[in-house]
């Protein structure tokens, strides 16, 4: 269940990134969000985007290690197995796995119950069912 | 482990030297942090009797004890330094993401002297700190800064603070800009810098912010903004933001107008907030903020973020503007020269009237506002007439006449509200340290919008003295004006994040202490009650229309206000706080020496 973004309604306020490095490293630093929202202005407006999990698995599937897997909700680091090379890193395809001291960094939905929807002010976030998913 | 990051940058542009310092504690547990801790650090070493544009003046960044947390509108940035347009100490502040950046680079503060010998930038990281090169920016608006910048260095996040041609050209009314949208330092911060050679900042960090209590913060902080409906949908001040406040004027009846001659605006519907939202493209919000007041507008080719009410009223009704889309330029373009908007309009504001009135011919006339767009860049470039407009109301009426109608408080033009209407705006434009200005107090909630009668003085020294002392604690502490927030919910927000205890009545106190630290400066760069004068307008001639109509301001009534906001802060008939009041609120000693010796 990845997350999805309502991204009209985001006001760039960064408290989703907050809350997800709050929540895991008990530190404030967007930096360190498993998620990434951007607002910045620019020659043509306005630019606003969101980086996140999209559960594609494919850091799964090139781990040299086999440190990540899956839940089926979720992707999973066996921090003791990852070795920090950072494969996962480079072909994450929306750039938002980071090492943190060495170790793979990826969403965990907050183990289900997802810090950033929870301090979202706007309601820009929620979980994306998909498709045949049992209730 | 509390939220400061512990260390202050200090930057010499003359000798290039970069070192830090720790951040006393001493002086965070005094004066917290932002506006407080900005005074006290230009204070140190800053006499007030400093010549602005000399290289002992600072340029001095704050940011918030609590930035960078999860604290709903908590991180701020403040700049501080002595006012080349008032001759004050003067402090502006900034939203956005500036302040949080600072702390996520490892700095509470950045405390900048001296001159550099070429055009020059800052560029902090939490990895290194360097003084660059800025020929390639000479003469550039601040939204090429911007852009430039952040291509050059290559990050899209970078949080960038720039002076436009205005401050380059020591425009004392020039302002800087953050992240080409944001603006501050009313009073000329920006020529200070640009009298430094110091042409932009550019700031970016990865480091964490820790706080003293996590658990204690994270579940505090959820409730109070809950139920304080920070975040709340239906919140005026999300929906329309600053822009709201263009009808509450209009029918108070102290709507500036064509130069505060009248106080309703016959177009007031074709730039109020529903004008505004007309022509929304985005919301924008601060670092941690909840509310989201900033709203990103586009029309033809022009895009703001604002216009805020106080553009609105100098950009508009009081040059006699009833066009949405000028009004929109008008903005954009003060933000891009970096010329304030409020003294820029008074400014022209004055010009239109001395001609309208014979007074001298400008040769602009009010609603002739390709001439005032124009008039801007003329300001900016020092061009012509510019060179003298750039000089503000205050200085110009001085010269060619018309001292009544210059709408300034020690050379700082009025924002937009008429005194008139609401009584004790009166007291607060005259008291605040860096002159006429809203932000250090704004009784008009209570009187004109609220229960108070705005029409007599009867309690208004203390209602001013206090909400004064409230904002301080606030822009010292660090939380955004519209979050309405009590001195205990503040303490104990600040004893999570920071540590210590901070009871209401401490937060009161350090609020009050700001204050008179501030006043001290003034006094000491040779202020007293005589310059505490609104422009003779408001005391000679009456508003015509709407609640205030016919209602007379007098002087003898004004002064027996003030007689009574003097004795309620403990400050003596001219206005000087008393020795006894300065021991009382703990100012450090060595500060009551220097200022006894003045007395
Ligand atoms: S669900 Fe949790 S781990 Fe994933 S981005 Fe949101 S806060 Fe971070
Ligand atoms: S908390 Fe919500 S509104 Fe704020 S940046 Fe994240 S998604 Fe956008």
């Amino acid at each position: 269940m990845p997350l999805k973004f309502d991204l009209s309604k985001c006001t760039g306020c960064k408290l989703c990134q907050l809350a997800c490095s709050s929540s895991h490293y008990e530190v404030f630093n967007p930096e360190k969000a498993r998620l990434k929202m951007i607002h910045e202005y620019n020659d043509d407006g306005i630019r606003i985007a969101s980086k996140s999990c999209i559960l594609c698995k494919k850091c799964e599937k090139v781990c040299p290690v086999g440190a990540i897997t899956n839940n089926g909700r979720w992707m999973i680091v066996d921090e003791a197995k990852c070795i920090g090379c950072g494969t996962c890193v480079d072909n994450c395809p929306t750039k938002i796995i980071f090492l943190n001291e060495k170790k793979s960094t990826i969403c965990d939905l907050c183990g289900g119950e997802p810090q950033c929807i929870e301090w979202c002010p706007k309601g820009v976030i929620s979980l994306k069912e998909r498709k045949g998913a049992s209730a | 482990m509390n939220s400061l990051t512990g260390k202050i940058l200090k930057v010499d542009l003359s000798s290039g030297q970069i070192s830090d310092m720790k951040t006393p504690v001493e002086w965070v547990d005094l004066y917290t942090g932002q506006k407080g801790l900005g005074s006290r650090i230009l204070m140190e070493d800053v006499s007030p009797a400093t010549e602005p544009y000399s290289p002992e003046n600072k340029v001095v960044l704050t940011t918030s004890v609590m930035g960078g947390t999860i604290v709903a509108c908590s991180s701020k940035l403040a700049i501080t330094t002595k006012s080349p347009l008032s001759g004050t100490i003067s402090d502006g502040s900034v939203g956005g993401h500036t302040g949080a950046e600072l702390k996520y680079a490892g700095f509470d503060a950045v405390d900048i002297k001296g001159k550099a010998d070429k055009l020059s930038y800052l560029f902090i990281t939490d990895e290194k700190v360097e003084i660059r090169d800025a020929a390639s920016l000479k003469g550039l608006g601040t939204f090429a800064v911007d852009a430039k910048l952040k291509e050059e260095i290559g990050d899209e996040e970078l949080k960038i603070l720039a002076i436009g041609p205005a401050g380059e050209n020591l425009v004392p009314y020039s302002c800087i800009s953050s992240e080409k949208y944001r603006q501050l330092g009313r009073g000329g911060i920006a020529a200070v810098m640009g009298s430094k050679n110091l042409k932009a900042i550019a700031i970016r960090g990865k480091l964490d912010v820790c706080v003293n209590d996590l658990k204690g913060l994270l579940k505090y902080s959820k409730e109070v903004t809950e139920r304080d409906e920070v975040t709340a949908d239906d919140n005026e001040i999300y929906d329309l933001g600053t822009t709201c406040l263009v009808d509450y004027s209009q029918e108070s009846g102290l709507l500036p107008t064509r130069n505060f001659q009248e106080g309703t605006f016959e177009d007031a519907e074709q730039i109020n907030g529903q004008a505004f939202k007309d022509v929304r493209k985005n919301k924008k919000g601060c670092f941690s903020c909840g509310i989201a007041c900033g709203n990103y507008v586009e029309e033809g080719d022009t895009s703001v973020e604002g216009p805020e009410y106080e553009t609105i009223v100098l950009g508009g009704s009081s040059i006699g503007n009833g066009s949405r889309k000028k009004l929109i330029e008008f903005n954009s373009i003060c933000d891009d020269l970096g010329l304030d908007t409020i003294s820029a309009g008074g400014t022209i504001a004055y010009m239109m009237e001395a001609t309208q009135k014979g007074v001298h011919d400008f040769d602009i006339r009010f609603g002739e506002m390709d001439k005032a767009l124009n008039m801007l860049e003329k300001i900016a470039n020092r061009d012509g007439i510019g060179d003298e407009a750039a000089l503000g109301s205050k200085a110009m009426s001085e010269k060619y006449g018309g001292e009544d109608f210059a709408i300034q408080v020690k050379g700082l033009e009025l924002p937009g509200y008429d005194p008139r209407g609401s009584w004790a705006m009166g007291i607060a434009y005259v008291t605040a340290p860096r002159g006429g200005c809203h932000m250090s107090s704004y009784p008009i909630a209570e009187e004109a919008w609220g229960e108070l009668d705005p029409f007599t003085f009867e309690g208004k020294g203390k209602l001013v003295a206090d909400m004064q002392n409230s904002q301080f604690c606030k822009f010292s502490m660090g939380v955004c004006d519209f979050w309405p927030i009590d001195d205990e919910t503040l303490g104990r927000l600040f004893e999570l994040s920071y540590g210590g205890e901070w009871p209401a009545d401490k937060v009161y106190k350090t609020g009050e202490r700001v204050f008179n630290l501030q006043r001290m400066f003034n006094i000491m760069a040779g202020f007293d009650r005589t310059e505490d004068k609104l422009p003779g307008r408001f005391h000679k001639e009456l508003l015509k229309a709407g609640p205030p109509k016919d209602i007379a301001y007098t002087k003898e009534a004004f002064d027996a206000a003030m007689d009574e906001y003097y004795a309620y802060r403990g400050w003596d008939e001219r206005g000087r706080p008393t020795v006894e009041k300065l021991v009382e609120l703990g100012i450090e000693p060595k500060f009551i020496e220097a200022y006894k010796a003045v007395l």
